[in-house]
């Protein structure tokens, strides 16, 4: 049982060199109070899956061309008249911006601010929204948070706006948050201490996440299962030990062992050779095979290839990789 | 002798006063950027220094490089003071972000020649369009990107163009701040071998700054730790990430998420880096430090360790005592 499906999502932006296909084709699931990670390369997509979600595109000429996204209970989001989509957002579904000065009114007290959410969607007076702020100041760890009411974002750390935009997501007690790369603009040790509080209220809460990061370790860390991306597409997915630990998509592979951590200083680090293709008008077949060092003939032509379980692989492991789908039906 | 060497090196901004602290006659006060820093580069290593946002790293750099004057210590290059950039080109400075770092209404291999000209000049006229190239195949560009403009590069290529126009002086050494921080892991690495390369091949002296340790644990030959302004652990790469002795510095090293491993169980150290402006007796990690009692109130100078390398805190020398 899923709480969010979304099936067959193509998202196009219009722009004056041509219709860019940000998201061609995109299906996954995320199950109630699990963290499903997106990782790829930046461009390939993943802000673009989460937006459509909310349909928040920010004045962007963008439009969901196809596709279901069905949320449990609400039905279609993709379907589903703006009005009633308000009222999903915040409630249903939260979102998480990478920057989170720009999630908040720089005009506005804390308190006030994480009150009004809580008052757009029920009834209560302002000094119960003011408690309530002050509670959610609390889940969060936020240090001393009578005194952090009173403030203007301005006047804080990076990683207290950050704790102060998670409290107003949580406002509301959504059943799904989508966090887009909530942790790149904090420090280590803060990034550490921000994916812990997720985990936790995730945990106690059942709510569950939609995690976005180009960072591998930070899906290592907190999430259950993932999702690769690659120009617009998912190339690999399953259980986030399954896909770290045996990669089968020779993207993920590469990506993998881009990563210094992974090797021994002596040898040489492996990057990957060119550049994500134009998603305006993308090579035909396999989207990554300009820079797989795997590539055959029969990876370039026709339509790009869907995920597949790959043989031996465990349950709910898929890759779209030909190579692996051709040694399925040779099995 | 250090090839670069920082002797007790100062850095401190004036905060700007607003018209109440004028009328209010309040004191100017600083903000201190980097504090008394002691660090010698070595001829043919490269050194990283790494810390969170704000505690210095970049200044600590435009110093090094003559970019901005210090206010208190010196620095040499080469057994002199350093009193602005290096006329002849030896130190040169590589970007976090390589855009704003090239002109976007030049070529290029005009870019390229131009820093071959100024640092060069006694190479003919003829002969500067082949160094070009000689230096564009060095960081692994094709001949056709002398006739492009910035704009039509990618990252990972502009991020190489930058160190080759840094290699056109013909340099001794180079601090690099951040190089691979705007790039994908994927592009990463490219020009991680390539400053690896250097250092190996031609024996180029590299400063590596950085807040990312799975870089510099691959990358650095030494590494030195920066926190709130001050040097805080200084020890050969291999020790520093087997044995961290400073608290701040095993903390650092245990946020660093790992790709092979879940999240560990471990508490996380609280809080963040204060603000600069803290006036802080002691040790200025204390208000995070697991380990603080009173004694840490008094200053911290830095202490020899066991694997011959330095810490600035008293318990990690006590404990090896
Ligand atoms: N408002 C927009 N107008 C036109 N194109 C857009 C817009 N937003 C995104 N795109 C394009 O859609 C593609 C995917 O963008 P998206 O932001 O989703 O990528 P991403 O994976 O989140 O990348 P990053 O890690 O850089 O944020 C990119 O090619 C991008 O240029
Ligand atoms: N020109 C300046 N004027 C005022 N403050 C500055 C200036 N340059 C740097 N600082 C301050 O000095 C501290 C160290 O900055 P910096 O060296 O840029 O840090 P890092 O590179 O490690 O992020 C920061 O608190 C920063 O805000
Ligand atoms: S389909 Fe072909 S080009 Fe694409 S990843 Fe597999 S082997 Fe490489
Ligand atoms: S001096 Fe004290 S507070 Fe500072 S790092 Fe050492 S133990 Fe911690
Ligand atoms: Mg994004
Ligand atoms: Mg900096």
């Amino acid at each position: 049982m899923s709480l969010l499906s979304v099936r067959d999502l193509i998202t196009e932006f219009e722009s004056p060199s041509g219709t860019a296909r940000a998201v061609d084709g995109v299906s996954f699931d995320v199950k109630p109070g699990e963290i499903f990670g997106i990782v790829g390369e930046s461009g390939c997509g993943k802000s673009a899956t989460c937006r459509s979600i909310l349909r928040l595109f920010g004045g962007a000429s963008a439009r969901i061309a196809n596709g279901r996204i069905t949320l449990e209970g609400a039905g279609d989001l993709a379907q589903m008249r703006e009005r009633d989509l308000a009222q999903v957002r915040g409630r249903d579904v939260a979102f998480i911006f990478q920057d989170p000065l720009s999630a908040l009114n720089p005009t506005m007290r804390i308190g006030k601010q994480i009150g009004e959410v809580i008052r757009r969607h029920r009834k209560a007076s302002r000094a119960e929204a003011r408690a309530a702020a002050l509670q959610l100041l609390r889940d969060v760890h936020v240090t001393s948070p009578e005194r952090r009411l009173d403030a203007y974002p301005h006047e804080l750390s990076g990683g207290l706006r950050q704790r102060v935009v998670i409290a107003m997501a949580l406002a509301l007690r959504p059943r799904l948050i989508i966090a887009d790369e909530p942790t790149t603009a904090l420090d280590v040790t803060v990034q550490d201490q921000i994916l812990r509080l997720l985990k936790e209220r995730c945990d106690s809460l059942g709510t569950s996440i939609i995690l976005v990061t180009h960072d591998l370790g930070v899906v290592s860390q907190i999430c259950d299962r993932m999702a690769v991306m690659y120009a617009g597409r998912v190339v690999e997915t399953g259980a986030v030990r399954d896909v770290l630990d045996a990669p089968s998509h020779p993207y993920t592979r590469a990506l993998l062992a881009a990563l210094p951590g992974q090797v021994s200083r002596d040898s040489q680090l492996i990057p990957i050779k060119g550049a994500p293709p134009s998603l305006i008008d993308p090579p035909a077949g396999c989207r990554f095979a300009p820079r797989c060092t795997f590539a055959q003939p029969q990876c370039t032509i026709g339509t790009a290839p869907g995920l597949h379980p790959r043989p031996a692989a465990a349950e709910g492991h898929f890759d779209a990789c030909i190579l692996n789908e051709v040694s399925h039906a040779a099995a | 002798m250090p090839l670069l060497d920082f002797q007790k090196v100062e850095r401190r901004f004036p905060v700007k006063r607003s018209f109440g602290d004028l009328l209010a006659n309040r004191k100017q006060i600083y903000l201190h950027a980097v504090r008394g820093v002691d660090l010698a580069v070595h001829q043919g290593e490269i050194l990283g220094i790494v810390g969170e946002s704000g505690c210095g790293k970049s200044t600590l750099a435009r110093i090094g490089i003559g970019l901005q004057p210090s206010d208190g210590g010196q620095v040499l290059f080469d057994g002199r003071p350093l009193e602005g950039p290096d006329r002849e080109g030896r130190l040169q400075m590589v970007f976090q972000d390589p855009y704003s770092s090239l002109n976007p209404r030049m070529t290029i291999g005009a870019q390229l020649e131009e820093v071959v000209a100024r640092y060069r000049p006694q190479m003919p006229r003829a002969d500067r369009q082949v160094e070009v190239q000689r230096i564009l195949a060095e960081v692994s560009l094709v001949p056709e990107t002398a006739l492009k403009f910035p704009h039509a590069l990618s990252g990972g290529q502009r991020q190489r163009v930058s160190i080759g126009r840094a290699l056109c002086a013909d340099p001794q050494m180079l601090i690099a701040d951040e190089p691979v921080s705007a790039l994908d892991a994927s592009v990463q690495a490219q020009i991680i071998n390539l400053l690896k390369g250097l250092n190996r091949d031609k024996g180029l002296t590299i400063v590596f700054i950085s807040h990312d340790m799975n870089v510099v644990r691959y990358l650095c030959d030494r590494v030195a730790v920066m926190y709130l302004g001050e040097i805080v652990e200084l020890q050969e790469c291999a020790s520093l990430f087997a044995a961290p002795r400073h608290p701040y510095t095993q903390a650092l090293i245990e946020a660093v998420p790992d790709v092979r491993r879940p999240q560990s169980l471990r508490e996380p150290i609280t809080g963040e880096i204060p603000d600069p402006f803290a006036v802080l007796p002691g040790c200025r990690f204390a208000p995070r430090c697991p380990l603080a009692e009173a004694a840490c109130q008094a200053p911290q100078p830095m202490q020899p360790l066991d694997t011959g390398g330095l810490a600035r805190c008293w318990k990690t020398a006590r404990l090896l005592a």
